[in-house]
């Protein structure tokens, strides 16, 4: 497979050391050293020059290429260079974004890439996992909001300490037919090992899947729950730097109703902060503050994350912290050598923003299908959103005597409520009906409805 | 050296011109009136045409400057009113009722009235010309939903600089636009307002026709509407509404109610068909709640206390909270007798002078949203006295207001509270000079009751009284609180400061 890859810093370069050996890259950068460095390390070609004009995309090779991955550090030119590799080509596109607002603009649908990464968020959701909470990933939303569609990756199990881990053991491992599944959800989808499985009553759920859950939004919360492997006792986080990334920190950790202190020196960008989310405590004051950590007790943490922008101060910082007595403490790093500095310091985790985001890239590189949204969409699976006609020939049938046809009825929206429904409902006219089906049957249920 | 004034006085004068010559139109209103019921009519043409012609010849006379900006939108503002109220004073020195003849008290009522207070110097209402009756409850109606937003929605001419000349006049920190232009929101405003107005007229009159209350016919009808809607409180019978059914003063506190909650949220709840927009507005919830609280305990000293019981204890409570609160000023009873059998009860009313209602409606006093946002600001300081380094916004519903905002809140609330102060002890000082019996308690009500809007006091000017005992300085003095409060007191007080007049 041919590839572009725009951009040779440290995402690219983690891109480009995962698949060169298989596959044909081009590089493209405004930088000749890091090229050259680059194509002395690796056999790719580089092209110098602004990857957002027609010509040194056409000199890259686009019209040839299977994939183009736009990972400068600026999200415009990263975000032009794909809408120009549509047009140049079939190329599928992956663009890197710092902007959560453009995230949410591609997730519905009105940027037109094929994939989009945010290494803020997806720090976020790596933070987020080694606090021992898998951030579900909510991938779609129907009916106001009644309906949700999530995704788990499901951890392994065995429990944190001091964690009672019932609810994951009643659910994972167990046939499904006798798994505890929260009530009003269902299990559309178990990805395996690259593989799609569609569930059955006897197949089960197993540590390492990643599955996708129908269902209202308080089963998609416990089910958050059960990934969490039980009632966690970490819900006190202190986030230290309130940038982009420490922001998006906050916003998932909230989203999972942990606390969350921010706290961040810049006046300004604090008080910014606080505005965005109300549901935060946000402080001005510095991580090396000793006083301010005595004041507000910050020793008593469940945990504290460094998201400054220096590594040595994250570092300084977290050392400090580690004195007053928090007990789990996570650096987010800059560099790639310090990774080893702080966990050799005796940091408890260190993630590096930009290897997160390369990882996530080369994932979909791998296959495309996989990925949430991109598999939603891509040519296996459909959400369908019908409305069931009055001369269908299910209605008034009970669900357990419908034909099993690999398509699952995740939910309807009757009246404006959504109902989950179980073996005795039964389909009535006018209904909405949210339907988990394989693509090549989206002709067969449309007409069945 | 002559100190150069950097106010346009010329562009400003210009705009009062214009705006007291179409205030004129409104002196047709009561003619038709005065000559149906065989009413000397020539009062109003002749005040009319004298409000014309100054109008006219202002403009005139400072023709050719016509650039208004933010510190002329003061002047503008404070002097239309003025001079408005002058106009309306004018005919009633003409109209040769004995009770008003004097201009000082002609001025306090024509003040009460445009400014919606509802506070009177006529002793007995109802010996007054039918004609003159109805237009002094006019006078409330058109000064209710304000004289520049009605300007704004039918004038061309305003639209440049319409929305700072708006903000100055219309009540609340903060307007809030229906829609792009300003003039389209106020005319929408003005549409509303009208609406129910007339529906509130339809309900009143059809207790009449039915028989529900006999006293309510369609001239009673029309003149409470024009007086519940602008929360004013001018009434037509010498025992305000008392001598109405039940029913009819249920209606009234309905819509005394809804007359003191914000026109916008109205207006989306109601015309755009949002009803959650009322529950998801925290303003609207803490004055329903305040109103509903305020009622109950009322209710409850008056039953206690055993001046009323059952239906009657619940209808006078509710009804003298809505009506106080909002600033109306309506007497179901005569609740001057409760400083004696009930001093509860009496404080109560005199603490209800000050909620006011929300902002954006035709209410008076403080307003519910800046004891919202004061609210908020006490609760962050005691936080922030434990965590110096907590830092967070003030949000009124949801939304953060920047800090400039809220100090000038603060600075509102206080500047409210010092004047009040200040004209409690002049009344009280200008009282003892000429031998008036005023308690101090009276004198703080009344001060509260004049700023705020709000229309009746203690003593003396109790709910059945007037104010006509006051001795000439205190009326004048009390004619400044009505303006000031009506303005909500920064653009008449800014125009004291020498930082106003200097570059």
């Amino acid at each position: 497979m041919k590839i572009v890859v725009l951009g040779a810093g440290q995402v690219g370069a983690t891109i480009v050391e995962a698949l060169h050996e298989d596959h044909e890259v081009t590089v493209i950068d405004l930088d000749a050293a890091r090229l050259q460095a680059m194509s002395y390390r690796y056999d790719v070609r580089a092209v110098k020059g602004n990857g957002a004009t027609r010509r040194v995309l056409q000199d890259a090779g686009i019209d040839r290429a299977a994939l183009m991955i736009a990972c400068t550090s600026r999200d415009e030119i990263n975000l032009v260079a794909a809408m120009l590799a549509k047009n140049l080509s079939d190329a599928q596109t992956i663009v890197r974004t710092s902007n959560p607002e453009y995230l949410e603009a591609w997730r519905e649908r009105q940027i037109e890439v094929d994939f989009m990464v945010s290494s803020e968020l997806e720090t976020a959701h790596a933070v987020s996992g080694t606090i021992g909470v898998p951030a579900a990933k909510q991938t779609d939303v129907f009916a106001d909001g009644q309906v949700q569609i999530v995704e788990f990756d499901v951890p392994p199990g065995g429990s944190t300490p001091g964690a009672s881990t019932d609810a994951y053991d009643e659910v994972i491992g167990l046939p499904l037919k006798e798994a505890r599944v929260p009530a009003d959800s269902k299990v559309a989808c178990i990805i395996r090992a690259d593989r799609m499985l569609v569930p059955r009553g006897d197949g089960s759920i197993l540590p390492g899947d990643r599955i996708i859950v129908i269902g209202s939004p308080d089963a998609a919360r416990e089910w958050g729950r059960i990934m969490a492997r039980g009632d966690r006792l970490l819900d006190d986080v202190v986030v230290f730097g309130a940038g982009a990334t420490g922001l998006a920190i906050a916003r998932v950790l909230l989203d999972q109703r942990i606390r969350v202190r921010l706290v961040e020196s810049n006046e300004d960008r604090a008080r910014e902060v606080a505005e965005e989310l109300p549901e935060a405590r946000v402080y001005c004051a510095t991580g090396i503050d000793v006083d301010f950590l005595e004041r507000e007790r910050i020793g008593q943490a469940h945990a504290a994350v460094f998201a400054m922008r220096e590594d040595s101060k994250n570092l300084y910082a977290a050392m400090l912290a580690k004195v007053h007595g928090i007990g789990f403490t996570i650096g987010i790093v800059h560099e790639p050598v310090s990774v080893g500095v702080f966990e050799r310091a005796g940091i408890d985790v260190a993630v590096n923003p930009r290897s997160v985001t390369a990882e996530e890239i080369v994932r979909f590189a791998h296959d495309p299908r996989l990925r949430q949204l991109a598999m939603l969409e891509g040519d296996r699976f459909e959400i369908l959103d019908l409305t069931v006609r009055e001369t269908s020939k299910l209605v008034r049938t009970p669900f357990k005597s419908l034909p099993m046809t690999g398509s699952l009825i995740g939910a309807i929206v009757r009246d404006g409520a959504a109902i989950f429904p179980h073996g005795e409902d039964q389909l009535e006219p006018g209904d909405r009906a949210i339907i988990f089906t394989e693509s090549r049957r989206v002709a067969e249920v449309e007409k069945a409805l | 050296m002559r100190r150069s004034v950097n106010v346009e006085v010329g562009a400003s004068l210009n705009l009062v011109g214009a705006l007291l010559k179409y205030l004129s139109l409104a002196f047709l209103f009561p003619i038709p009136l005065a000559i149906g019921y065989s009413e000397r009519w020539w009062p109003y043409a002749a005040a009319g045409a004298v409000t014309l012609l100054a109008g006219w010849g202002l403009e005139k006379a400072t023709h050719g400057k016509e650039r208004v900006g933010i510190r002329e939108g003061f002047l503008v503002v404070a002097l239309t009113w003025l001079l408005g109220s002058v106009a309306i004073a004018l005919s009633y020195i003409l109209s040769g009722e004995d009770q008003l003849s004097r201009p000082v008290d002609a001025l306090f009522e024509a003040m009460s009235g445009m400014t919606t207070t509802g506070s009177s110097v006529v002793s007995d209402v109802s010996t007054l010309d039918r004609s003159l009756s109805m237009w002094r409850q006019f006078t409330q109606w058109f000064g209710g939903m304000g004289i520049i937003v009605l300007a704004l929605a039918v004038l061309p001419r305003l639209r440049v600089g319409g929305r700072q000349l708006m903000e100055s006049e219309a009540p609340g920190p903060e307007l809030e636009a229906l829609t792009a232009s300003i003039r389209d929101t106020a005319r929408r405003l003005w549409l509303l307002y009208v609406a129910l107005t007339g529906l509130l007229i339809l309900i009143l009159a059809s207790f009449g026709w039915t028989g529900v209350d006999a006293r309510m016919g369609l001239f009673n009808a029309t003149a409470y509407a024009f007086s519940a809607m602008p929360t004013g409180g001018f009434g037509i019978d010498a025992r305000s509404v008392e001598p109405y059914a039940p029913a009819s003063q249920w209606v009234l506190a309905l819509f005394m109610t809804i007359a003191g909650a914000n026109f916008a949220l109205l207006y989306r709840a109601f015309v755009r068909r949002k009803p959650v927009a009322l529950v998801r507005d925290e303003e609207f919830r803490l004055y329903i709640g305040v109103l509903v609280l305020a009622s109950a305990v009322l209710a409850a000293i008056l039953w206690d206390a055993g001046i009323s019981a059952g239906e009657e204890a619940i209808r006078q409570g509710a009804f003298q909270t809505v009506s106080i609160m909002t600033t109306t000023g309506f007497a179901s009873t005569d609740f001057n007798t409760w400083v004696i059998a009930a001093p509860a009860a009496a404080m109560l009313i005199v603490a209800l002078m000050f909620p006011g209602g929300s902002a954006g409606s035709t209410a008076g006093s403080i307003k519910i949203v800046r004891h919202l946002v004061i609210g908020r600001v006490l609760r962050r300081e005691l936080d922030q006295a434990m965590h110096p380094e907590y830092v967070a916004p003030v949000r009124v519903n949801r939304i953060a207001i920047d800090e400039r905002t809220v100090r000038a809140v603060i600075a509102f609330v206080l500047l409210y509270v010092g004047i009040f102060v200040v004209g409690a002890v002049l009344l009280l000082l200008d009282a003892h000079r000429v031998d008036l019996e005023l308690s101090p308690f009276d004198a703080l009500a009344a001060s509260a009751t004049t700023l705020g809007n709000v229309g009746p006091a203690f003593g003396v000017a109790g709910p059945m009284g007037s104010f006509e005992p006051f001795s000439d300085v205190s009326i004048g003095i009390m004619t400044g609180l009505m303006w000031i409060g009506r303005l909500e007191i920064v653009p008449v007080v800014a125009l004291l400061t020498r930082a106003y007049w200097r570059a």
